[in-house]
């Protein structure tokens, strides 16, 4: 009896012991990185979401893709391209002698099949994803929708290795489009071999395979030997998901993982102490601002609106919540993007100055509430973001910290929120009087931040703010392929924006990824597309 | 006892029903749109109206249940709204890890609280005693959520001894063939994946286990207290019987019966706690499917998985009662 117990208690000694001694290090030579979530899929033009988006980039190449930490477009799998003098049409000369994962060649035709699946609802590998519930929102969005609706009006294969586009007027951002992931080329055998189940079998040309998907796990990628460009340094990739903030965070500590993204503001204290690992700052693509709704009339008065740009204290709000991160943003576009107006001069943080501009519109001692246009009265809400997002981290804090700003010159406000969807069927109804969102760019071109926004007038998704002739200017921008002339146009539509203070831009938010110190050459990119080829680990 | 038993089975179908209809409800009643949160927050209004329409939400919400249930009736949960996904396979596949997890937490629980409840019962009032109470109250009071943020930070970060999440090792090539992994490391002879496995199984457990086990454990000694008191252990003492022989072979048993069914409504809130262990633990299961579901108002996998853990519970309680009068001769069920 005695020897049983003592025999037991020696096996469950060594059990312990093999359990905890057993040293886990990931595997050299593997790539690990820590996402919040889960991909959707891994068919990359059905994707919006940024974990899918990290693992498609590794599998497929687009036409051009963004160089380096820029938003300039460069050759991937067009080595290079011309425009027609009317900018309407591009041809595009593709790379020779590329392979699809599964041995299919990728040349004009797979590229024209790829095309005429993003773009004709009748294909029969587009309709079947309709039906599925799917739907191609990239391309919706970057080329005006499908069918005769779509900018486009032909894709040719010119010869096997010539693309011709053909587009109903000139472009202005076509290139950058096709540099988001969502235009991957895909190969045209497997999409049909897998149809609607296709997002589970991906097949590109890039530096990675795929290998395998474990539900609520992990995706396995592994290097293709055979990639066009430059070779994978690492064996394997593996994309972990890891839904909680500082679970994700004990991960990388725990030498679990390599790279993760998403940190807790507070957290990067902790990240900067720690001599095992560092911080890579992706350039800002977003901005997060404060919006006027239009049907209220004390927000139709500039002079109001001018009052709340000085009343409020942009710079101690990125001083006290951005965790070092954050910039103070004077217009829509962040500072990276080509289209941003250095000469614009900011509203300067000044409530004597804010409480003369009330008095001058009307309301010596302020207000707190407000008359929406159809003469409904009611008290002021402020509304801020139940969510956090880079742009806004603390959008409770930061709400609270712009709300006794306004307060302070006699806006007075009661702070409120709902639930994050129902918070964005309100501001795409144009339901709140005043409330904090933010906006993080697609591909890099300035006509995704402004056009996206100002190029419609009065609707309710841009809370009724209505300026034809900045929307003109924004559409002309629109059509031309000069940067040089694009630029300038821009830069007048930031200052006409600043002008009639629209809106309040309120900051720009790098995003933190951290790396374990073991990873060297991860290059981030403002529109959060980057590669893994270039990851080395030691 | 056949007939209470078919009995028995006749109450679970009301139960259910009553369940898919809260669900239902709950889950409709929560602001947000899922069209919405599906297409982002740079879609359209006339592209979310669109998915809207053909995922019938559009419809009342009372014809949108009716053809819920008549499908679930025939066995089809749906499909995921988000993935495209059949819903019931899913479950399935995620089942198994949920499973793992609390089995293991039910048996730490068990292992550790009956002794635990036996000794603070056998030596009450004594240090043991008050020492396993005060930590058996702080048991039941302690957010899982943190200490499973702590036991990984613990464990994990600085002495590094266990792994913070997952069940296995980063692009692991170990193929499951059931889900239940720490079967198939055996059934496949892969040793080192079974040591891998019972590693990352560890933390998530103990976390999991906490609740439960301060339950048995104060459980255990109230009843051992009550059953300690009985007229025929003073008689087996009375015959001169050692006090191990007493409280082991005498007493346990029958202290015991109220455990039985504290185990059995353990159950359901060993899957409520999964959620959220499952969640910081990183692990494949059902619980942080739900969690990442609800956050994407997916209807269909919210309303398929919370209708599937109320089959288990439901069906576990039913167990445990049939259990009940198999263990105690004295139960008859008429």
């Amino acid at each position: 009896m005695r020897l049983t117990r003592t025999l037991l208690l020696v096996a469950a000694a060594l059990l312990v012991g093999s359990l905890v001694g057993w040293a886990s290090p990931v595997l050299a030579q593997n790539f690990v990185f820590g996402t919040q979530g889960e991909p959707i899929s891994l068919d990359t033009a059905l994707i919006q979401d940024g974990v899918s988006q990290k693992i498609t980039s590794q599998i497929y190449n687009t036409l051009v893709k963004y160089k380096g930490a820029t938003t300039e477009v460069e050759a991937d799998l067009a080595e290079k391209w011309e425009v027609s003098a009317d900018g309407k049409v591009w041809t595009l000369h593709i790379r020779k002698g590329v392979k699809f994962h599964d041995g299919e060649p990728c040349d004009a035709a797979a590229i024209v099949w790829n095309f005429e699946r993003w773009w004709k609802a009748n294909h029969p590998q587009h309709e079947n994803q309709i039906k599925a519930g799917q739907t191609f929102p990239y391309w919706e969005d970057q080329f005006d929708g499908f069918d005769d609706k779509s900018i486009v009006s032909k894709v040719e294969a010119a010869d096997p290795y010539t693309v011709k586009v053909t587009l109903k007027q000139p472009q202005a951002p076509f290139l950058a489009n096709l540099a988001i992931f969502a235009f991957g080329i895909a190969s045209p055998k497997a999409v049909e071999k897998w149809g609607v189940e296709y997002g589970k079998h991906p097949v590109g040309t890039g530096a990675f395979k795929f290998v395998e998907w474990k539900p609520n796990q992990e995706v396995v990628l592994d290097a293709n030997p055979d990639y066009f460009g430059q070779k994978a340094k690492v064996k394997r990739v593996v994309v972990r998901n890891i839904k909680d903030n500082s679970a994700r965070l004990a991960a990388l500590k725990a030498g679990e993982v390599h790279a993760i993204e998403g940190l807790n503001i507070d957290d990067i204290k902790v990240v900067k102490a720690d001599p095992n690992v560092y911080l890579v700052l992706r350039p800002a693509n977003n901005t997060a601002y404060l919006a006027f709704n239009f049907h209220v009339k004390e927000f139709q008065n500039k002079l109001v609106r001018q009052a709340i740009a000085h009343a409020i204290n942009r710079k101690a709000i990125v001083d006290a919540f951005y965790g070092g991160l954050g910039l103070v943003a004077k217009e829509l576009q962040p500072p990276a993007l080509w289209g941003y107006n250095k000469d614009i001069k900011d509203h300067e943080y000044d409530p004597k100055k804010a409480q003369d501009l009330l008095k001058q519109a009307g309301f010596p001692n302020g207000f707190s509430e407000i008359t929406w246009e159809d003469g409904k009265k009611e008290p002021l809400v402020f509304w801020y973001m139940p969510v956090t997002r880079p742009y806004y981290p603390s959008p409770k804090e930061i709400g609270e910290a712009m709300a006794a700003d306004l307060a302070k010159v006699g806006i007075k406000s009661q702070l409120q929120t709902v639930e994050w969807a129902n918070y964005i069927d309100k501001t795409k109804k144009g339901e709140m009087p005043l409330y904090m969102v933010g906006w993080t760019g697609d591909n890099g071109d300035p006509d995704n931040f402004v056009c996206f926004f100002f190029c419609p007038t009065n609707v309710p998704r841009q809370a009724w703010y209505n300026n034809p002739p900045l929307s003109d200017v924004l559409k002309r921008a629109a059509t031309l392929t000069n940067q040089a002339e694009r630029t300038k146009l821009y830069q007048q539509a930031e200052q006409m924006l600043h002008d009639d203070v629209a809106r309040l831009f309120v900051a720009n938010s790098q995003v933190a990824l951290v790396f374990s110190k073991k990873v060297k050459g991860y290059v981030a990119n403002p529109t959060a597309t980057e590669f893994f080829n270039t990851v080395d680990v030691q | 006892m056949r007939n209470y038993a078919i009995r028995r089975s006749f109450t679970v179908i009301p139960v259910l029903l009553g369940v898919s209809v809260l669900v239902f409800s709950f889950i409709h009643m929560i602001p947000g749109d899922p069209a919405s949160v599906m297409l982002g927050e740079k879609a359209t209004p006339e592209r979310a109206d669109a998915v809207r329409k053909q995922l019938g939400l559009d419809r009342p919400i009372a014809e949108q249940y009716l053809l819920y249930i008549g499908k679930v009736v025939r066995g089809d949960l749906g499909v995921s709204i988000v993935r495209g996904d059949p819903v019931l396979p899913d479950i399935l596949r995620r089942f198994p890890a949920t499973v793992e997890l609390a089995v293991t937490a039910i048996m730490l629980a068990l292992l550790a609280g009956v002794p635990i409840g036996i000794v603070s019962a056998v030596w009450r009032g004594s240090v043991v005693d008050s020492f396993a109470r005060v930590w058996a109250l702080v048991g039941v009071s302690m957010p899982i959520f943190w200490l499973g943020l702590m036991l990984a930070w613990i464990f994990g970060v600085e002495l590094r001894w266990l792994p913070t999440g997952f069940r296995m090792e980063a692009g692991t090539s170990f193929q499951p063939i059931t889900n239940f992994v720490i079967l198939d490391t055996v059934l496949e002879r892969d040793w080192a994946a079974l040591v891998d496995a019972l590693r990352h199984l560890v933390l998530p457990s103990v976390a999991l286990a906490t609740i439960p086990l301060a339950v048995i454990a104060r459980m255990t000694r109230a009843s051992m207290l009550e059953t300690l008191s009985r007229d025929y252990i003073r008689t087996a003492q009375a015959k001169g019987l050692s006090g191990r022989v007493v409280v082991l072979h005498h007493a346990l048993g029958n202290a015991l019966l109220p455990v039985l069914t504290v185990i059995g409504l353990q159950v359901g809130s060993l899957l409520a706690g999964a959620i959220l262990t499952e969640t910081i633990f990183s692990w494949p299961g059902i619980g942080r499917w739900v969690y990442e579901s609800i956050g994407s108002r997916d209807y269909a996998i919210v309303q398929g998985a919370s209708l599937f853990i109320a089959v288990i519970v439901v069906v576990v309680n039913m167990l445990t009662d049939l259990l009940y009068a198999a263990v105690d001769p004295r139960i008859k069920y008429d």
